[in-house]
């Protein structure tokens, strides 16, 4: 009895171990939405004042002094640590990054949107999706990020924004797209709703009915 | 192992990447849950279109081409913003000059939309004998919204670019949320006379201007919160360094400091974001040590108090801080302490030689040159020290940041092309460009607050 259960315990310290010892996986970090600016000031400003005149010259014969200057020190060699990288609109974008996640997996890429993206109607991750719904909606993508135009101030922050656009057969949006989860930001909020007016109109959808579009920078993630 | 190493870690990244996806769908209503959401990043588009009309002119004008040259100013100075592109007229479908600027409320946005413009700018321009005032709308083409409705005034004599460059302004913050800065001015240390002069000008380089002309060292301008003065070292009094002041409309300078040991030298002052205080570099003839003093009170507070060199104070916008460069560790390092000089602690530890703090007036960055074999480099580093990465690197020396008020842009010397000019880049460090040229040095840019 002893030995079965030194064997027992034995076998339950080598599983531990074993798991402990395994990857663990990394959830991705929590998207941070940040207010970066407040609404411009309404009240117009007074003109502008006029420059000052330069003063008068003065002739002054003067024996020019030793200028002030920052702390003088023996010059160090410098080691320069390797500059960290500067932020950079990163051109990926969710459908490159799923699409390098399937090669990695041997899988097939056709749709890479339609085969990651829950749909949440089902209550599941990674529900099939109609191949006429992935294609519409790769080609939706594609139209939209044409028109849309982001200033690289907005590219290095954590922006989500989540709108839902009324679509007839024909792809034309109908009426004033919705915004229904503001990323903080008015003028990115504005910014999406401009690129969807101005994608429209969109390529027809599979179905006339209200469509969900989420614009997120590509590197805020 | 090496390959359940590579399993598991892809296992992750596609769990991220679903968790991130099931995050994104998770607010959308019930409607559009059915489906996947279509999960737009941004394209190659970073610039928005204007379309901006030749203003209407009702009045009987002296100069017929004043609203041709006004427009062009306005389209220089939203190019300057880096925000937008200016369409060509000659492919407009609308008119090409404002109509019915005052009854009118629609727009024929479609006509906009066509020619790509993101922004449509109208407006009107009258002049009377003492005035000139420009007013303009903003439109939103793809929602085809108004977006603003402005007037500007002056007196006649003014240039009429200055009220364009203020409605450039106003139009980079209509669709960013950000003011422009092409109305700010920029003050600077200029050699082209023959001696060490400060200078004045437009933010792009435009209007240059002494603001000194004494002959002897004149050195670190920079601005009172309101912009209505620069407060600047000379040598021009007895040889000896001292603070002055130059307030627009009020003639010859003034020293700013009276009354103080004249053995006490002022090397720099910067006032504090409200304008009531001065952060003062001074030494009686000791390594220099930092005070805060109220002009027109004869009391110093002592800021710092040691056996090394302290200088360059910059004040946080919010005023509780400030930073500055000491050599007590051995080599000029940032340092910031409060307001009262309390609670002072290092902040910069790489590099030999990190000196000219500018703290950025949104309060997210400080920008510093640091010393990289021979010449400087220009870092940001954030006031918890916890990022710090180069933003100008170049084999020729970047010096004296100086930020935008809008903490866009940075402007700073370089000697890249020999001599030293003026420079301004925005915060990816990309492609500076040159404000200043000509003779001389170009150097200490001080870049100004937005005008009132």
């Amino acid at each position: 009895m002893l030995v079965l259960s030194i064997l027992g315990h034995a076998g339950l310290l080598f599983a531990l171990s074993y798991r402990s010892s395994a990857p663990v996986m990394r959830l991705p970090g929590v998207v941070s939405v940040e207010l970066v600016a407040a609404p411009p000031s309404a009240a117009p400003a007074p003109p502008v004042a006029r420059p000052a005149p330069p003063p008068k010259p003065v002739v002054e014969k003067v024996v020019l002094p030793k200028e002030p200057a920052a702390p003088k020190v023996k010059p160090k060699p410098v080691v320069k640590k390797p500059p960290l990288p500067k932020p950079k609109p990163v051109e990926r974008d969710l459908d490159d990054v799923l699409a390098d996640l399937r090669a990695d997996a041997g899988e097939p890429t056709p749709e890479p949107i339609a085969a990651a993206a829950p749909s949440a109607g089902a209550g599941g991750v990674g529900q099939p999706v109609p191949p006429e719904v992935a294609a519409w909606i790769r080609q939706a993508k594609i139209h939209v990020r044409r028109t849309w135009v982001l200033p690289p101030a907005f590219r290095t922050q954590a922006l989500e924004a989540h709108v839902l656009v009324d679509l007839d057969a024909q792809g034309n949006v109908l009426g004033e797209p919705r915004v229904v989860r503001r990323s903080g930001n008015p003028w990115y909020d504005e910014g999406v709703v401009r690129a969807i007016q101005k994608a429209s109109p969109l390529p027809p959808p599979p179905a006339a009915d209200e469509w969900a579009f989420v614009f997120i920078p590509s590197d805020s993630f | 192992m090496r390959l359940a190493m590579s399993e598991a870690r892809r296992a992750g990244r596609l769990a991220a990447a679903l968790l991130l996806a099931a995050t994104c769908l998770s607010s959308l209503p019930a409607a559009a849950q059915g489906r996947p959401a279509v999960v737009v990043t941004p394209g190659e588009r970073q610039t928005f279109k204007a379309a901006l009309q030749r203003f209407a002119d009702p009045s009987t004008s002296t100069d017929p081409a004043r609203t041709a040259k006004f427009r062009e100013a306005l389209a220089q100075a939203l190019l300057f913003s880096g925000v937008f592109e200016i369409i060509d007229p000659k492919a407009f479908l609308g008119p090409d000059q404002t109509e019915n600027f005052e009854n009118r409320d629609g727009l024929a946005c479609v006509d906009w939309t066509t020619v790509g413009a993101d922004a449509f700018v109208e407006g009107r321009i009258t002049a009377d004998a003492r005035n000139y005032t420009a007013e303009f709308r903003i439109w939103d083409t793809a929602r085809c919204k108004r977006l603003l409705r402005k007037r500007y005034r002056q007196g006649v004599d003014l240039d009429p670019g200055i009220l364009a460059k203020r409605a450039a302004d106003d139009i980079v913050a209509a669709f960013i949320g950000v003011r422009g800065v092409s109305s700010t001015e920029m003050v600077f240390v200029s050699d082209r006379t023959g001696s060490k002069e400060i200078f004045l000008m437009d933010a792009d380089g435009g209007r240059q201007r002494a603001v000194t002309a004494n002959g002897s060292i004149n050195n670190f301008p920079s601005w009172s919160p309101s912009g209505d003065s620069i407060i600047y070292t000379s040598y021009r009094h007895r040889n000896q360094p001292n603070l002055f002041v130059t307030t627009r409309g009020r003639g010859q300078p003034q020293r700013l400091l009276v009354g103080f040991d004249r053995n006490l030298s002022q090397y720099r002052g910067v006032f504090d974001p409200v304008g009531k205080q001065v952060a003062v570099v001074m030494s009686d003839g000791s390594p220099s040590e930092i005070y805060r003093v109220t002009p027109g009170s004869r009391k110093l507070h002592q800021l710092t108090r040691n056996q090394a060199i302290d200088v360059s104070p910059t004040w946080s916008p919010n005023g509780e801080e400030i930073v500055y460069v000491s050599d007590r560790a051995g080599s000029p390092q940032l340092y910031l302490m409060d307001a009262d000089g309390k609670y002072s602690r290092r902040l910069t530890f790489n590099g030999s030689y990190n000196t000219a703090p500018a703290w950025s007036p949104d309060g997210k960055w400080i920008a510093y040159e640091t010393r990289v074999g021979g010449q400087f480099d220009i870092w940001l580093i954030d006031p918890e020290g916890r990022v710090n990465v180069p933003l100008i690197t170049h084999p020729r020396s970047d010096e004296a940041p100086s930020w935008a008020p809008n903490s866009r842009k940075i402007a700073f010397s370089s000697t890249r092309r020999g001599l030293a000019d003026i420079y301004i880049t925005d915060l990816a460090g990309t492609d500076p460009v040159r404000v200043t040229s000509g003779a001389g040095n170009n150097t200490s840019p001080g870049w100004g607050p937005f005008p009132r």
